[in-house]
């Protein structure tokens, strides 16, 4: 401690240099946090369904091909199976907004039963049901559009052939870590859009089906009996846990996140070697002080501490406000609200933080430690230049 | 042979290797400073005065020979505890002041100090001793930048002097000064030996400044060729003895 004044005096000796320094930590682990909670965030949010025991069943080709109608009765007819709905992504506009946010057709009657993490009022719940035209939206949509129970939702087409008009009759709630941005829709009306509006173009069948399983020892078996018995027909399926069918989406970036992890490397080591250069610089300067210090008695050991010290901060300094930035960034800024469902929600998780923070430090460690050696092993009479 | 509390160097050389080539600076040099003794290097340049005052100060071993200052054979110590030695032991005042920039007054002299276990409250004490001393009481808070040479030097000096050093190296000390600021300097270093028993050496051009030491030795292609003694009152008894012993050296070389 007793050195920290001359520590901080160095490291504000040269205001531009060492501010530049800063802020080139501080943008790099910014966007690496960025990068990185990405597929840690994705990852989390499929932890945290595996308790919730549900099963996705898709279509064998992939998400592209439907799912025919007929699976959702099946599937809830097995047993062991809660409850069942179909799941059709419908992808509308609303207003001249292109993926306002994520919409889907639903079977009223069941869906609840199968997110039983999201609550809705009993008397909305009946609504939905009643109403074919009916829609349930999540809290923060509504919030986000100042939509409430009664208003209009009109939708239009995109990737279906029919426009949805829609009305809000529900608002859904639950924990944080929902996607809170959802609109559910009756999928029987938009079936029967389908037929009188569009020659049953795309009808009869659901995107993927849901179903709530009893318990989490069944799962395995009601996915392989699933497929099975679908495995000969003109429509085989694939079903998996739904943390399995979240992770499915990164790891469908999966050269794409290894080429992130490795991007983010370059961009750590790039950042080492521009503290490096800074540091290398700043000692060359000082090259005199250091034999100055060396010749008043200050040892290797010593002379080492300090300049990785002032390295260490400078670069640990800009690695904190970077992580620490994106960290506060991200949870004050709702992301979800931009990203059209795609992205429900993002933030910087604290391991993924406390790892950035680690890199800064260890950037600020390895900047420093060749200037460091250096100095320590530079001798104080060539130091001194005139000597003494 | 070695007196205690005193500088000795026996049968001196120092050499430098520059790639292939070998060059001698200091060859066979005998050389006595008593304790409290204010000696003035002098000589041209690549005499050897700079690498005779590394070699006493401690900042670099002889290759031949022995250096023996304060009763410690310099070439007995290794890197860390030779460094140990120069913080207790010697204190550095340099041409270009080398203060630290970014310090204040106080601080650069407080550095040295840092490197003892004394408590805050002890080390600002010894510090505004050591400024008071060098006539800088109320420039504490002062940056180098905001001083003039003199007083930048001065805060040098102070720096050399806060752990209370048997030994004062100085190289060209006045160098860098004006004449009245260069005089300020001297009286300071002849008030340190005089009345705090400093032993100073001192590397200079300056024959004025020479002239302050109570001896100078002259030195020529790394040997003691000249030895004039200054200042009567110095003639204590082991002051007598170094000065004979050196005089003694020199008619050998000569002879």
């Amino acid at each position: 401690m007793k050195f920290l004044g001359y520590i901080l005096r160095n490291a504000r000796r040269s205001p531009v240099r060492t501010f530049l320094t800063m802020a080139s930590t501080t943008v790099s682990l910014f966007l690496t946090m960025v990068l990185l909670s990405y597929f840690t965030v994705n990852d989390a949010v499929a932890d945290s369904i595996k308790l919730l025991n549900r099963i996705v069943t898709m279509s064998s080709q992939g998400l592209a091909q439907p799912v025919p109608i007929a699976r959702v009765r099946e599937i809830a007819a097995l047993e062991g199976v809660k409850a069942a709905t179909p799941f059709s992504w419908y992808g509308g506009k609303f207003n001249e907004e292109v993926m306002p946010f994520a919409q889907f057709g639903v079977d009223p009657s069941t869906i609840w039963e199968v997110y039983d993490e999201l609550s809705v009022p009993e008397e909305q719940k009946k609504a939905f049901v009643e109403k074919r035209d009916g829609a349930v939206i999540g809290r923060r949509l509504a919030q986000d559009r100042n939509l409430k129970v009664g208003d209009p939702l009109p939708l239009k087409q995109d990737l279906y052939p029919v426009d949805m008009n829609l009305t809000v009759v529900g608002i859904y709630d639950g924990t944080p870590d929902r996607d809170l941005r959802m609109c559910f829709f009756n999928w029987d009306f938009l079936n029967e859009e389908l037929k009188s509006r569009a020659n049953g173009q795309m009808a009869d069948n659901a995107g993927v089906v849901i179903a709530k399983v009893a318990s989490a020892d069944l799962m395995p078996t009601l996915s392989k009996a699933i497929d099975a018995s679908y495995a000969n027909s003109d429509t085989p399926t694939r079903t998996q846990t739904e943390e399995a069918f979240a992770k499915m989406f990164s790891e469908m970036f999966g050269d794409l996140k290894g080429m992130i992890r490795w991007i983010s490397l370059a961009v750590l080591v790039s950042l080492l070697f521009v503290a490096g250069n800074a540091m290398a610089m700043a000692m060359r300067e000082r090259t005199t002080e250091m034999a100055v210090l060396k010749a008043i008695g200050f040892r290797r050991g010593l002379v080492v501490t300090l300049v990785l010290a002032e390295a260490v901060l400078v670069a640990g300094l800009g690695g904190a406000i970077g992580t620490l930035g994106a960290k506060v960034f991200f949870d004050l800024v709702d992301l979800g609200k931009y990203t059209a469902g795609m992205l429900p929600f993002f933030f910087v998780p604290w391991s993924t933080a406390l790892i950035g923070l680690g890199a800064s430090l260890f950037i600020g460690f390895a900047s420093g430690l060749l200037p460091a050696i250096q100095s320590a092993r530079l001798s104080v009479i060539d130091g001194l230049r005139k000597v003494v | 042979m070695s007196q205690v509390n005193s500088i000795v160097l026996e049968n001196v050389s120092k050499q430098y290797r520059r790639d292939d080539f070998v060059i001698p600076v200091l060859a066979g040099l005998d050389l006595r400073i008593a304790e409290g003794e204010f000696l003035a290097l002098m000589g041209p340049s690549g005499s050897g005065k700079t690498t005779l005052l590394n070699l006493i100060a401690g900042l670099d071993y002889a290759t031949d020979g022995q250096v023996i200052v304060h009763g410690q054979d310099l070439g007995e110590l290794s890197d860390s505890e030779i460094t140990r030695w120069r913080s207790e032991n010697v204190g550095f005042i340099f041409q270009l002041y080398n203060l630290i920039p970014v310090l204040t007054a106080f601080e650069n002299v407080e550095l040295p100090l840092l490197l003892t276990n004394l408590t805050r409250k002890r080390r600002r004490q010894n510090v505004m001793t050591a400024l008071k001393a060098v006539g800088l009481e109320g420039r504490e808070d002062h940056y180098p930048r905001q001083l003039s040479g003199g007083q930048e030097q001065r805060v040098a000096i102070a720096r050399a002097i806060v752990t209370d050093p048997y030994l004062l190296v100085a190289d060209e000390p006045t160098g860098d000064l004006d004449r009245n600021s260069a005089e300020e300097i001297l009286d300071l270093l002849q008030q340190l030996n005089r009345d705090f028993n400093k032993t100073i050496v001192m590397v200079t051009h300056d024959p004025l400044a020479a002239k302050r030491a109570g001896r100078e030795l002259h030195l020529d292609k790394g040997k003691l060729v000249k030895n004039i003694e200054l200042r009567p009152e110095y003639d204590a008894d082991s002051v007598s003895a170094a000065r004979s012993a050196d005089h003694q050296s020199i008619q050998e070389t000569a002879s």
